[in-house]
């Protein structure tokens, strides 16, 4: 598609669900202002729950339970501090970076 | 899940979002379709709420349920299908998703003690609408020269050569962005930069490069300068989004009880 024929337009209904968990979550849920559970990433949760949605029988027979077992949603772990060392050194090597996109 | 009605002892109140008080209840099914939406006025304003099991709203079972994706979708449309059907009548202060209260004497609490300084939020996004607004980019050539090189020289200037063009390409990106921004302000009472999505969030090939929200109370002024941006602009798709309520213009202590 060229980006041309994208154009002013509206996307399909319902609104996508992104746009929905952008709006309705931020940055966390809070219930009756004493109970905060943070989300830490937004758009990490999208992209599963997409992708559970898409197959969300297969889902329920393997019995995935992303949520339980995720860093990126019960804080972070060591590894994106990692990457970014990695990253800041090689820059100071003169080294082009590494490229998250090539996985 | 059981059909059985609703028992006081075991519900709390899920507060999807404040309206004046004297608006009608929207007439659709709540996040727990067994008990209807209603409107509990309190001073000036009144919070759009229905009852839920706590046992699947309190904290520990929520975040079980959070894990479940099908519920999560299935409770987040109906919360904004509530707060939809709210801002059709009126104005309204959205919740955020999952705003639960044990009993109805704090959700209560709540609106008389926060009374005023909701319905100045009423009033600031009364007759005004959020639209969304994003742009996409075509995709970039894909990175694959490096891999190809022949010599480990070759490899190193390739990746440079790359970077460069990475490096330029988030430079006119972040232009674009920045001029979209002011253009739609200058068309809106107000306008937030929302975090851009990735592919596999939009659903998108293009790639995003501008995500924003703008309070507007004149549409047609605001859909005119997105056109007007979009005829001068062949290097950017534009993409607008619906009215939506407005929660990126309400504080975050009012949304947030």
């Amino acid at each position: 598609m060229s980006s041309r024929d994208l154009d002013t337009y509206r996307p399909q209904h319902p609104a996508q669900l992104a746009d929905v968990l952008e709006r309705v979550l931020d940055k966390g849920i809070v219930i009756a202002g004493d109970i905060q559970i943070n989300l830490l990433d937004i758009e990490l949760l999208t992209v599963k729950i997409r992708l559970l949605i898409a197959s969300a029988d297969k889902a329920r027979e393997m019995g995935i339970d992303w949520w339980q077992g995720d860093p990126f949603l019960h804080g972070r772990n060591g590894q994106g501090e990692l990457e970014e060392r990695l990253r800041r050194l090689e820059e100071k090597a003169g080294l082009p970076t590494s490229e998250r996109e090539e996985e | 899940m059981a059909a059985a009605p609703l028992h006081e002892d075991d519900t709390g109140w899920y507060l999807y979002g404040v309206v004046a008080n004297g608006a009608d209840p929207p007439p659709v099914a709540g996040v727990d379709p067994r008990d209807q939406v209603v409107v509990l006025a309190e001073g000036p304003v009144a919070g759009v709420a229905s009852r839920v099991l706590l046992s699947e709203f309190d904290e520990a079972a929520l975040v079980d349920r959070l894990a479940d994706a099908e519920w999560l979708e299935q409770k987040i449309r109906a919360h904004e299908q509530v707060v939809e059907a709210a801002l059709a009548s009126g104005a309204v202060v959205p919740c955020r998703f999952c705003t639960v209260y044990r009993d109805e004497s704090e959700l209560r609490r709540f609106l008389s003690e926060r009374g005023d300084a909701l319905a100045e939020a009423l009033a600031r996004v009364e007759g005004r609408v959020e639209l969304g607004v994003k742009a996409f980019a075509a995709r970039p050539a894909a990175a694959g020269e490096a891999s190809q090189a022949e010599s480990g020289r070759a490899y190193l200037e390739a990746r440079r050569r790359e970077q460069q063009a990475r490096q330029e390409l988030a430079r006119s990106r972040g232009e674009i962005a920045a001029q979209l921004h002011e253009r739609l302000l200058a068309a809106a009472e107000d306008g937030v930069v929302l975090a851009l999505q990735s592919r596999d969030v939009s659903g998108r090939d293009a790639e995003m490069v501008f995500n924003g929200a703008y309070l507007v109370a004149d549409r047609g002024r605001f859909e005119d300068a997105l056109a007007a941006i979009s005829r001068e602009r062949d290097d950017v798709g534009l993409e607008l989004t619906g009215p939506w309520p407005p929660y990126n213009f309400v504080s975050e202590e009012l949304s947030r009880p």
